[in-house]
Protein backbone atom coordinates (compact mmCIF):
# COMPACT_ATOMS: atom_id res chain seq x y z
CA UNK A 1 0.00 0.00 0.00
CA UNK A 2 1.42 3.36 -0.99
CA UNK A 3 0.24 6.93 -0.58
CA UNK A 4 -0.66 7.91 -4.12
CA UNK A 5 -1.84 11.49 -3.62
CA UNK A 6 -0.63 14.09 -1.15
CA UNK A 7 -3.40 15.35 1.16
CA UNK A 8 -3.27 18.79 -0.42
CA UNK A 9 -4.03 17.25 -3.80
CA UNK A 10 -6.87 15.20 -2.33
CA UNK A 11 -8.47 18.13 -0.50
CA UNK A 12 -8.19 20.50 -3.46
CA UNK A 13 -9.55 17.79 -5.75
CA UNK A 14 -12.78 17.41 -3.79
CA UNK A 15 -13.17 21.12 -3.11
CA UNK A 16 -12.74 21.60 -6.85
CA UNK A 17 -15.30 18.90 -7.62
CA UNK A 18 -17.93 20.57 -5.47
CA UNK A 19 -17.06 24.14 -6.51
CA UNK A 20 -17.03 23.20 -10.19
CA UNK A 21 -20.40 21.46 -9.93
CA UNK A 22 -21.89 24.53 -8.28
CA UNK A 23 -20.24 26.92 -10.76
CA UNK A 24 -21.48 24.99 -13.78
CA UNK A 25 -25.03 24.55 -12.46
CA UNK A 26 -25.37 28.14 -11.23
CA UNK A 27 -23.80 29.32 -14.50
CA UNK A 28 -26.41 27.41 -16.46
CA UNK A 29 -29.03 29.05 -14.24
CA UNK A 30 -27.71 32.48 -15.26
CA UNK A 31 -27.45 31.40 -18.89
CA UNK A 32 -31.08 30.26 -18.89
CA UNK A 33 -32.27 33.80 -18.11
CA UNK A 34 -31.24 34.65 -21.67
CA UNK A 35 -30.03 31.52 -23.46
CA UNK A 36 -28.67 33.24 -26.56
CA UNK A 37 -25.48 34.97 -27.57
CA UNK A 38 -26.71 37.42 -30.21
CA UNK A 39 -26.95 41.04 -29.09
CA UNK A 40 -30.55 42.28 -29.32
CA UNK A 41 -31.40 43.00 -32.93
CA UNK A 42 -28.34 41.11 -34.11
CA UNK A 43 -27.34 37.59 -34.98
CA UNK A 44 -24.74 35.17 -33.73
CA UNK A 45 -22.98 32.85 -36.12
CA UNK A 46 -21.79 30.08 -33.94
CA UNK A 47 -24.31 28.72 -31.50
CA UNK A 48 -26.87 26.28 -32.95
CA UNK A 49 -29.17 26.33 -29.91
CA UNK A 50 -29.96 30.06 -29.66
CA UNK A 51 -32.96 30.62 -27.44
CA UNK A 52 -33.07 27.09 -26.01
CA UNK A 53 -32.74 26.91 -22.25
CA UNK A 54 -31.13 24.05 -20.35
CA UNK A 55 -33.39 21.78 -18.25
CA UNK A 56 -34.01 23.38 -14.87
CA UNK A 57 -32.73 20.20 -13.19
CA UNK A 58 -29.22 21.04 -14.39
CA UNK A 59 -29.33 24.52 -12.87
CA UNK A 60 -28.71 25.63 -9.34
CA UNK A 61 -29.77 28.69 -7.39
CA UNK A 62 -33.54 28.55 -7.88
CA UNK A 63 -33.86 31.89 -9.71
CA UNK A 64 -31.64 34.30 -11.60
CA UNK A 65 -30.30 36.22 -8.61
CA UNK A 66 -29.99 32.99 -6.60
CA UNK A 67 -27.77 31.56 -9.32
CA UNK A 68 -25.80 34.81 -9.57
CA UNK A 69 -25.18 34.87 -5.83
CA UNK A 70 -23.82 31.31 -5.89
CA UNK A 71 -21.77 31.94 -9.01
CA UNK A 72 -20.15 35.10 -7.67
CA UNK A 73 -19.39 33.46 -4.32
CA UNK A 74 -18.09 30.10 -5.54
CA UNK A 75 -15.84 31.77 -8.10
CA UNK A 76 -13.53 32.81 -5.28
CA UNK A 77 -13.47 29.27 -3.86
CA UNK A 78 -12.63 27.89 -7.29
CA UNK A 79 -9.85 30.41 -7.92
CA UNK A 80 -8.25 30.19 -4.47
CA UNK A 81 -8.49 26.39 -4.46
CA UNK A 82 -7.01 26.25 -7.95
CA UNK A 83 -4.11 28.48 -6.92
CA UNK A 84 -3.41 26.32 -3.87
CA UNK A 85 -3.37 23.20 -6.07
CA UNK A 86 -1.19 24.72 -8.78
CA UNK A 87 1.32 26.19 -6.31
CA UNK A 88 1.55 22.87 -4.51
CA UNK A 89 1.97 20.87 -7.69
CA UNK A 90 4.65 23.30 -8.81
CA UNK A 91 6.56 23.45 -5.52
CA UNK A 92 6.28 19.77 -4.63
CA UNK A 93 7.22 18.42 -8.03
CA UNK A 94 3.97 16.65 -8.94
CA UNK A 95 3.91 18.68 -12.15
CA UNK A 96 6.47 16.21 -13.47
CA UNK A 97 3.75 13.56 -13.66
CA UNK A 98 1.57 15.86 -15.72
CA UNK A 99 3.64 17.88 -18.19
CA UNK A 100 3.65 16.51 -21.71
CA UNK A 101 6.82 14.75 -22.79
CA UNK A 102 8.20 13.52 -26.02
CA UNK A 103 6.43 10.32 -26.88
CA UNK A 104 3.15 11.30 -25.19
CA UNK A 105 1.42 11.57 -28.53
CA UNK A 106 2.49 8.06 -29.46
CA UNK A 107 1.49 6.81 -26.00
CA UNK A 108 -1.90 8.47 -26.40
CA UNK A 109 -2.36 6.66 -29.67
CA UNK A 110 -1.36 3.38 -28.03
CA UNK A 111 -3.92 3.95 -25.24
CA UNK A 112 -6.61 4.55 -27.83
CA UNK A 113 -5.56 1.38 -29.62
CA UNK A 114 -5.69 -0.51 -26.34
CA UNK A 115 -9.17 0.75 -25.46
CA UNK A 116 -10.43 -0.12 -28.94
CA UNK A 117 -9.00 -3.66 -28.73
CA UNK A 118 -6.51 -2.94 -31.49
CA UNK A 119 -3.82 -3.76 -28.96
CA UNK A 120 -3.81 -6.57 -26.41
CA UNK A 121 -1.76 -5.37 -23.47
CA UNK A 122 -2.04 -2.15 -21.50
CA UNK A 123 0.73 0.25 -22.53
CA UNK A 124 3.32 0.84 -19.85
CA UNK A 125 2.77 4.09 -18.01
CA UNK A 126 3.98 6.26 -15.17
CA UNK A 127 1.60 7.55 -12.51
CA UNK A 128 -1.00 8.26 -15.18
CA UNK A 129 -1.60 6.91 -18.63
CA UNK A 130 -1.10 9.25 -21.59
CA UNK A 131 -4.81 10.04 -21.96
CA UNK A 132 -5.10 10.95 -18.29
CA UNK A 133 -1.99 13.06 -18.47
CA UNK A 134 -3.42 15.00 -21.38
CA UNK A 135 -6.70 15.59 -19.59
CA UNK A 136 -5.15 16.59 -16.26
CA UNK A 137 -2.67 18.86 -17.99
CA UNK A 138 -5.38 20.55 -20.05
CA UNK A 139 -7.72 21.18 -17.09
CA UNK A 140 -5.74 24.01 -15.45
CA UNK A 141 -5.29 25.74 -18.79
CA UNK A 142 -8.99 25.58 -19.51
CA UNK A 143 -9.58 26.84 -15.98
CA UNK A 144 -7.35 29.83 -16.75
CA UNK A 145 -9.45 30.51 -19.86
CA UNK A 146 -12.60 30.26 -17.78
CA UNK A 147 -11.30 32.79 -15.29
CA UNK A 148 -10.11 35.24 -17.98
CA UNK A 149 -13.34 35.03 -19.99
CA UNK A 150 -15.29 35.20 -16.74
CA UNK A 151 -13.56 38.44 -15.73
CA UNK A 152 -14.35 39.84 -19.17
CA UNK A 153 -18.09 39.34 -18.71
CA UNK A 154 -18.15 40.12 -15.00
CA UNK A 155 -16.65 43.61 -15.49
CA UNK A 156 -16.88 44.37 -19.21
CA UNK A 157 -16.46 48.11 -18.65
CA UNK A 158 -13.61 48.05 -16.12
CA UNK A 159 -11.81 45.36 -18.12
CA UNK A 160 -12.92 46.63 -21.53
CA UNK A 161 -9.49 46.05 -23.14
CA UNK A 162 -9.78 42.39 -22.17
CA UNK A 163 -13.41 42.13 -23.27
CA UNK A 164 -12.60 43.80 -26.59
CA UNK A 165 -9.66 41.48 -27.10
CA UNK A 166 -12.05 38.55 -26.80
CA UNK A 167 -14.29 40.09 -29.45
CA UNK A 168 -16.68 42.04 -27.25
CA UNK A 169 -19.15 41.04 -24.55
CA UNK A 170 -21.20 38.54 -26.59
CA UNK A 171 -18.10 36.71 -27.77
CA UNK A 172 -16.51 36.76 -24.34
CA UNK A 173 -19.70 35.21 -22.99
CA UNK A 174 -19.46 32.59 -25.74
CA UNK A 175 -15.81 31.75 -24.97
CA UNK A 176 -16.76 31.44 -21.30
CA UNK A 177 -19.53 29.03 -22.30
CA UNK A 178 -17.23 27.00 -24.56
CA UNK A 179 -14.50 26.74 -21.92
CA UNK A 180 -17.16 25.55 -19.46
CA UNK A 181 -18.27 22.94 -22.01
CA UNK A 182 -14.69 21.74 -22.41
CA UNK A 183 -14.21 21.33 -18.68
CA UNK A 184 -17.55 19.52 -18.36
CA UNK A 185 -16.62 17.13 -21.18
CA UNK A 186 -13.25 16.38 -19.58
CA UNK A 187 -14.85 15.96 -16.15
CA UNK A 188 -17.58 13.64 -17.39
CA UNK A 189 -14.96 11.57 -19.23
CA UNK A 190 -12.84 11.53 -16.09
CA UNK A 191 -15.70 10.40 -13.84
CA UNK A 192 -16.76 7.74 -16.34
CA UNK A 193 -13.24 6.33 -16.54
CA UNK A 194 -12.89 6.34 -12.76
CA UNK A 195 -15.91 4.09 -12.38
CA UNK A 196 -15.39 2.04 -15.54
CA UNK A 197 -11.66 1.48 -15.37
CA UNK A 198 -10.13 2.45 -12.06
CA UNK A 199 -12.63 2.61 -9.17
CA UNK A 200 -9.70 2.01 -6.82
CA UNK A 201 -8.62 5.56 -7.53
CA UNK A 202 -11.67 6.73 -5.58
CA UNK A 203 -9.85 5.48 -2.55
CA UNK A 204 -6.51 6.92 -3.50
CA UNK A 205 -8.14 10.31 -4.02
CA UNK A 206 -9.84 10.10 -0.62
CA UNK A 207 -7.49 8.42 1.86
CA UNK A 208 -4.50 8.41 -0.43
CA UNK A 209 -3.98 4.67 -0.24
CA UNK A 210 -3.31 2.68 -3.40
CA UNK A 211 -1.75 -0.58 -4.35
CA UNK A 212 0.13 -1.03 -7.60
CA UNK A 213 -1.43 -4.48 -7.82
CA UNK A 214 -4.76 -2.74 -8.45
CA UNK A 215 -3.56 -0.37 -11.12
CA UNK A 216 -5.25 -0.54 -14.53
CA UNK A 217 -1.92 -1.45 -16.03
CA UNK A 218 -1.58 -4.48 -13.74
CA UNK A 219 -5.18 -5.49 -14.33
CA UNK A 220 -4.97 -4.81 -18.07
CA UNK A 221 -8.22 -2.91 -17.53
CA UNK A 222 -10.43 -1.52 -20.24
CA UNK A 223 -13.78 0.16 -19.51
CA UNK A 224 -15.87 -2.42 -17.60
CA UNK A 225 -13.28 -5.15 -18.21
CA UNK A 226 -10.84 -6.64 -15.70
CA UNK A 227 -12.17 -4.56 -12.84
CA UNK A 228 -11.01 -7.14 -10.31
CA UNK A 229 -7.35 -7.57 -9.52
CA UNK A 230 -5.59 -10.63 -10.84
CA UNK A 231 -5.46 -13.53 -8.40
CA UNK A 232 -2.33 -13.46 -6.32
CA UNK A 233 0.25 -15.33 -8.33
CA UNK A 234 0.67 -19.05 -7.65
CA UNK A 235 4.36 -18.19 -7.47
CA UNK A 236 4.40 -18.48 -3.67
CA UNK A 237 3.46 -22.17 -3.31
CA UNK A 238 5.61 -22.95 -6.30
CA UNK A 239 8.61 -21.43 -4.60
CA UNK A 240 7.98 -23.53 -1.50
CA UNK A 241 8.12 -26.78 -3.38
CA UNK A 242 11.87 -27.28 -3.52
CA UNK A 243 12.07 -26.80 0.23
CA UNK A 244 9.63 -29.63 0.90
CA UNK A 245 11.54 -32.17 -1.02
CA UNK B 1 -6.98 -3.37 10.42
CA UNK B 2 -9.70 -4.46 8.07
CA UNK B 3 -8.26 -2.31 5.37
CA UNK B 4 -5.20 -4.53 5.07
CA UNK B 5 -7.30 -7.59 4.42
CA UNK B 6 -7.23 -8.41 0.76
CA UNK B 7 -10.21 -10.42 -0.31
CA UNK B 8 -9.51 -10.07 -3.95
CA UNK B 9 -13.02 -8.87 -4.65
CA UNK B 10 -13.62 -5.16 -4.97
CA UNK B 11 -10.60 -5.24 -2.78
CA UNK B 12 -9.45 -2.39 -0.69
CA UNK B 13 -12.54 -0.24 -0.71
CA UNK B 14 -13.74 -0.82 2.81
CA UNK B 15 -16.98 0.24 4.38
CA UNK B 16 -15.55 3.39 5.83
CA UNK B 17 -14.35 4.60 2.45
CA UNK B 18 -17.67 3.71 0.95
CA UNK B 19 -19.63 5.71 3.48
CA UNK B 20 -17.23 8.63 3.33
CA UNK B 21 -17.49 8.61 -0.41
CA UNK B 22 -21.17 8.02 -0.69
CA UNK B 23 -21.77 10.85 1.77
CA UNK B 24 -19.65 13.30 -0.16
CA UNK B 25 -21.07 12.53 -3.57
CA UNK B 26 -24.63 12.31 -2.30
CA UNK B 27 -24.53 15.71 -0.65
CA UNK B 28 -23.00 17.26 -3.76
CA UNK B 29 -25.64 15.65 -5.94
CA UNK B 30 -28.44 16.80 -3.67
CA UNK B 31 -27.05 20.30 -3.61
CA UNK B 32 -26.89 20.44 -7.37
CA UNK B 33 -30.20 18.82 -8.09
CA UNK B 34 -32.55 20.42 -5.64
CA UNK B 35 -33.20 23.47 -7.78
CA UNK B 36 -33.61 25.65 -4.71
CA UNK B 37 -31.48 28.52 -3.53
CA UNK B 38 -29.43 26.04 -1.56
CA UNK B 39 -29.17 25.43 2.15
CA UNK B 40 -30.43 28.15 4.49
CA UNK B 41 -27.11 28.29 6.30
CA UNK B 42 -25.29 29.04 3.05
CA UNK B 43 -27.27 32.25 2.53
CA UNK B 44 -25.27 34.07 5.19
CA UNK B 45 -22.07 33.12 3.43
CA UNK B 46 -23.53 34.28 0.12
CA UNK B 47 -24.50 37.59 1.72
CA UNK B 48 -20.96 37.93 2.97
CA UNK B 49 -19.53 37.13 -0.47
CA UNK B 50 -21.91 39.61 -2.10
CA UNK B 51 -20.77 42.32 0.31
CA UNK B 52 -17.11 41.56 -0.38
CA UNK B 53 -17.75 41.48 -4.11
CA UNK B 54 -19.37 44.89 -3.91
CA UNK B 55 -16.31 46.35 -2.21
CA UNK B 56 -14.03 44.75 -4.81
CA UNK B 57 -16.18 46.17 -7.61
CA UNK B 58 -16.20 49.64 -6.05
CA UNK B 59 -12.45 49.41 -5.53
CA UNK B 60 -11.69 48.75 -9.19
CA UNK B 61 -14.32 51.21 -10.45
CA UNK B 62 -12.77 54.01 -12.51
CA UNK B 63 -14.31 57.11 -14.06
CA UNK B 64 -11.77 56.67 -16.84
CA UNK B 65 -13.08 53.22 -17.84
CA UNK B 66 -15.48 53.74 -20.71
CA UNK B 67 -17.89 51.51 -22.51
CA UNK B 68 -17.92 51.62 -26.29
CA UNK B 69 -20.29 49.60 -28.42
CA UNK B 70 -18.49 47.63 -31.11
CA UNK B 71 -18.63 49.45 -34.43
CA UNK B 72 -19.76 46.36 -36.32
CA UNK B 73 -22.74 45.63 -34.06
CA UNK B 74 -25.81 47.51 -35.22
CA UNK B 75 -28.11 49.31 -32.81
CA UNK B 76 -30.89 47.13 -31.43
CA UNK B 77 -33.46 49.75 -32.41
CA UNK B 78 -36.99 48.52 -31.82
CA UNK B 79 -35.69 45.08 -30.77
CA UNK B 80 -34.35 46.67 -27.60
CA UNK B 81 -36.70 45.12 -25.02
CA UNK B 82 -38.74 47.66 -23.10
CA UNK B 83 -39.78 47.02 -19.54
CA UNK B 84 -42.09 48.89 -17.22
CA UNK B 85 -43.97 48.02 -14.07
CA UNK B 86 -47.39 49.37 -15.03
CA UNK B 87 -49.73 47.16 -17.08
CA UNK B 88 -49.46 49.46 -20.07
CA UNK B 89 -46.69 51.74 -21.29
CA UNK B 90 -46.63 54.69 -18.88
CA UNK B 91 -47.38 57.60 -21.21
CA UNK B 92 -47.88 61.28 -20.45
CA UNK B 93 -50.59 63.13 -22.38
CA UNK B 94 -50.08 66.73 -23.51
CA UNK B 95 -51.15 68.09 -20.14
CA UNK B 96 -48.93 65.59 -18.36
CA UNK B 97 -45.98 66.60 -20.53
CA UNK B 98 -46.59 70.26 -19.78
CA UNK B 99 -46.70 69.55 -16.07
CA UNK B 100 -43.71 67.19 -16.07
CA UNK B 101 -40.62 68.40 -14.25
CA UNK B 102 -37.34 66.75 -13.44
CA UNK B 103 -36.60 67.61 -9.83
CA UNK B 104 -33.08 67.50 -8.48
CA UNK B 105 -33.12 67.63 -4.71
CA UNK B 106 -31.92 66.19 -1.44
CA UNK B 107 -28.42 67.21 -0.41
CA UNK B 108 -28.08 70.03 -2.93
CA UNK B 109 -27.39 73.72 -2.49
CA UNK B 110 -29.75 74.73 -5.29
CA UNK B 111 -32.69 72.39 -5.91
CA UNK B 112 -33.68 72.21 -9.58
CA UNK B 113 -37.02 71.79 -11.25
CA UNK B 114 -36.42 71.40 -14.97
CA UNK B 115 -38.84 71.19 -17.87
CA UNK B 116 -37.89 68.99 -20.79
CA UNK B 117 -36.97 72.18 -22.68
CA UNK B 118 -34.68 73.28 -19.84
CA UNK B 119 -33.02 69.87 -19.94
CA UNK B 120 -32.54 69.99 -23.69
CA UNK B 121 -30.91 73.41 -23.46
CA UNK B 122 -28.13 72.06 -21.27
CA UNK B 123 -24.91 70.77 -22.78
CA UNK B 124 -25.81 67.52 -24.48
CA UNK B 125 -23.85 64.37 -24.92
CA UNK B 126 -24.45 61.52 -27.36
CA UNK B 127 -22.97 58.10 -26.77
CA UNK B 128 -23.22 54.75 -28.54
CA UNK B 129 -23.01 52.21 -25.75
CA UNK B 130 -24.04 48.76 -24.63
CA UNK B 131 -27.01 48.23 -22.40
CA UNK B 132 -26.21 45.29 -20.11
CA UNK B 133 -29.16 43.34 -18.77
CA UNK B 134 -28.83 41.23 -15.63
CA UNK B 135 -30.25 38.36 -17.71
CA UNK B 136 -27.13 38.32 -19.84
CA UNK B 137 -28.25 40.00 -23.04
CA UNK B 138 -26.90 43.25 -24.35
CA UNK B 139 -28.29 45.83 -26.74
CA UNK B 140 -26.41 48.54 -28.59
CA UNK B 141 -28.10 51.90 -28.32
CA UNK B 142 -27.30 55.52 -29.04
CA UNK B 143 -28.49 57.76 -26.23
CA UNK B 144 -28.46 61.54 -26.05
CA UNK B 145 -28.84 63.50 -22.86
CA UNK B 146 -27.23 65.52 -20.11
CA UNK B 147 -24.51 64.05 -17.96
CA UNK B 148 -25.63 63.69 -14.37
CA UNK B 149 -22.30 65.12 -13.39
CA UNK B 150 -23.15 68.46 -14.93
CA UNK B 151 -26.62 68.42 -13.33
CA UNK B 152 -24.97 67.78 -9.97
CA UNK B 153 -22.69 70.76 -10.51
CA UNK B 154 -25.66 72.88 -11.53
CA UNK B 155 -27.57 71.86 -8.41
CA UNK B 156 -24.48 72.31 -6.24
CA UNK B 157 -24.73 68.80 -4.89
CA UNK B 158 -23.15 68.33 -1.47
CA UNK B 159 -19.86 66.44 -1.83
CA UNK B 160 -20.89 64.53 1.30
CA UNK B 161 -23.81 62.92 -0.54
CA UNK B 162 -22.84 59.28 -1.02
CA UNK B 163 -25.93 57.96 -2.75
CA UNK B 164 -28.39 59.06 -5.40
CA UNK B 165 -31.98 57.91 -5.78
CA UNK B 166 -33.65 57.91 -9.19
CA UNK B 167 -37.44 58.06 -8.90
CA UNK B 168 -40.11 57.62 -11.54
CA UNK B 169 -43.83 57.95 -12.28
CA UNK B 170 -43.98 54.23 -13.17
CA UNK B 171 -45.81 52.81 -10.13
CA UNK B 172 -43.21 54.04 -7.67
CA UNK B 173 -40.27 52.41 -9.47
CA UNK B 174 -36.96 53.76 -8.21
CA UNK B 175 -33.38 52.60 -7.77
CA UNK B 176 -30.64 54.13 -5.62
CA UNK B 177 -27.01 54.23 -6.71
CA UNK B 178 -23.60 54.83 -5.20
CA UNK B 179 -22.39 58.34 -5.99
CA UNK B 180 -19.29 57.13 -7.88
CA UNK B 181 -21.39 55.32 -10.47
CA UNK B 182 -23.82 58.24 -10.69
CA UNK B 183 -20.93 60.64 -11.39
CA UNK B 184 -19.40 58.43 -14.09
CA UNK B 185 -19.06 60.52 -17.27
CA UNK B 186 -21.23 58.01 -19.16
CA UNK B 187 -24.14 58.32 -16.73
CA UNK B 188 -26.69 60.40 -18.62
CA UNK B 189 -30.16 61.77 -18.12
CA UNK B 190 -31.39 60.65 -21.51
CA UNK B 191 -34.12 62.28 -23.63
CA UNK B 192 -33.28 60.90 -27.09
CA UNK B 193 -32.66 57.38 -28.40
CA UNK B 194 -31.04 56.51 -31.72
CA UNK B 195 -31.34 60.12 -32.88
CA UNK B 196 -35.08 60.49 -32.15
CA UNK B 197 -37.11 61.71 -29.20
CA UNK B 198 -37.13 59.05 -26.47
CA UNK B 199 -40.25 56.90 -27.08
CA UNK B 200 -42.63 56.18 -24.17
CA UNK B 201 -41.69 52.49 -24.21
CA UNK B 202 -38.11 53.45 -23.37
CA UNK B 203 -38.85 55.86 -20.55
CA UNK B 204 -40.09 59.18 -22.02
CA UNK B 205 -39.77 61.98 -21.30
CA UNK B 206 -36.42 61.25 -19.62
CA UNK B 207 -34.60 58.34 -18.05
CA UNK B 208 -31.23 57.64 -16.51
CA UNK B 209 -28.83 55.44 -18.44
CA UNK B 210 -25.31 54.30 -17.82
CA UNK B 211 -23.34 51.37 -19.20
CA UNK B 212 -21.74 50.97 -15.78
CA UNK B 213 -25.00 49.75 -14.24
CA UNK B 214 -27.13 46.74 -15.10
CA UNK B 215 -30.38 47.54 -16.89
CA UNK B 216 -32.61 47.34 -13.85
CA UNK B 217 -30.70 50.11 -12.07
CA UNK B 218 -31.48 52.55 -14.89
CA UNK B 219 -34.78 54.16 -13.87
CA UNK B 220 -37.06 55.21 -16.71
CA UNK B 221 -39.94 57.75 -16.59
CA UNK B 222 -37.75 59.87 -14.36
CA UNK B 223 -39.31 62.43 -12.04
CA UNK B 224 -36.81 63.04 -9.30
CA UNK B 225 -33.10 62.71 -8.58
CA UNK B 226 -32.31 62.83 -4.88
CA UNK B 227 -28.80 63.14 -3.43
CA UNK B 228 -28.71 61.24 -0.17
CA UNK B 229 -26.48 60.29 2.77
CA UNK B 230 -27.69 56.65 2.75
CA UNK B 231 -28.78 54.09 0.22
CA UNK B 232 -32.44 53.69 -0.40
CA UNK B 233 -32.88 50.24 -1.98
CA UNK B 234 -34.91 50.09 -5.15
CA UNK B 235 -37.69 48.30 -6.96
CA UNK B 236 -35.71 45.20 -7.98
CA UNK B 237 -33.22 45.53 -5.16
CA UNK B 238 -36.03 45.20 -2.63
CA UNK B 239 -37.02 41.94 -4.35
CA UNK B 240 -33.63 40.39 -3.81
CA UNK B 241 -31.58 41.59 -6.77
CA UNK B 242 -28.12 42.86 -5.95
CA UNK B 243 -28.22 46.51 -4.91
CA UNK B 244 -24.93 47.51 -6.50
CA UNK B 245 -25.81 46.01 -9.89
CA UNK B 246 -22.57 47.21 -11.45
CA UNK B 247 -21.33 46.21 -14.86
Amino acid sequence: MVKRHHWIVRVTHWVNAIALTLMVSSGLGIFNASPAFAPKGGTFCCYPFEGKAFPAALTFGGWLEGSRRWHFAMMWVLVVNGLVYLSFVYLHGEWRDLVPRRGDLRDTWEMIRFYTFARKDHPRQGKHNALQKGAYFAMPWIAVLIVITGLAIWKPVEFSPLTNMLGGYAWARYWHFLAMTAIVVLSVGHIFMVFAVDPYSLRSMTTGGYSERLSPEERNARPFLNLLPKRAAPAVPAAKKPKAT
Amino acid sequence: MTRKRVSGRWADIDRRDFIRFGGASLSAALLAACGSEGPERAQKLLDYAAKKNESVERLIFRHTSMDHAKANVRAAGSEFPSYFIADTVPTLDAAGMAAWRLEVGGMVGKPLSLTLDDLMKLERKTQRVNHYCVEGWTAVVEFTGVSLRSLATLAQADPKAEYVDFQSFDNGYHESWDIESAMHPQTLIVYAKDGAVLPPAYGAPARVHSPVKLGYKNTKYLTKIVFMPARNGGYWTDQGYEWYGGV
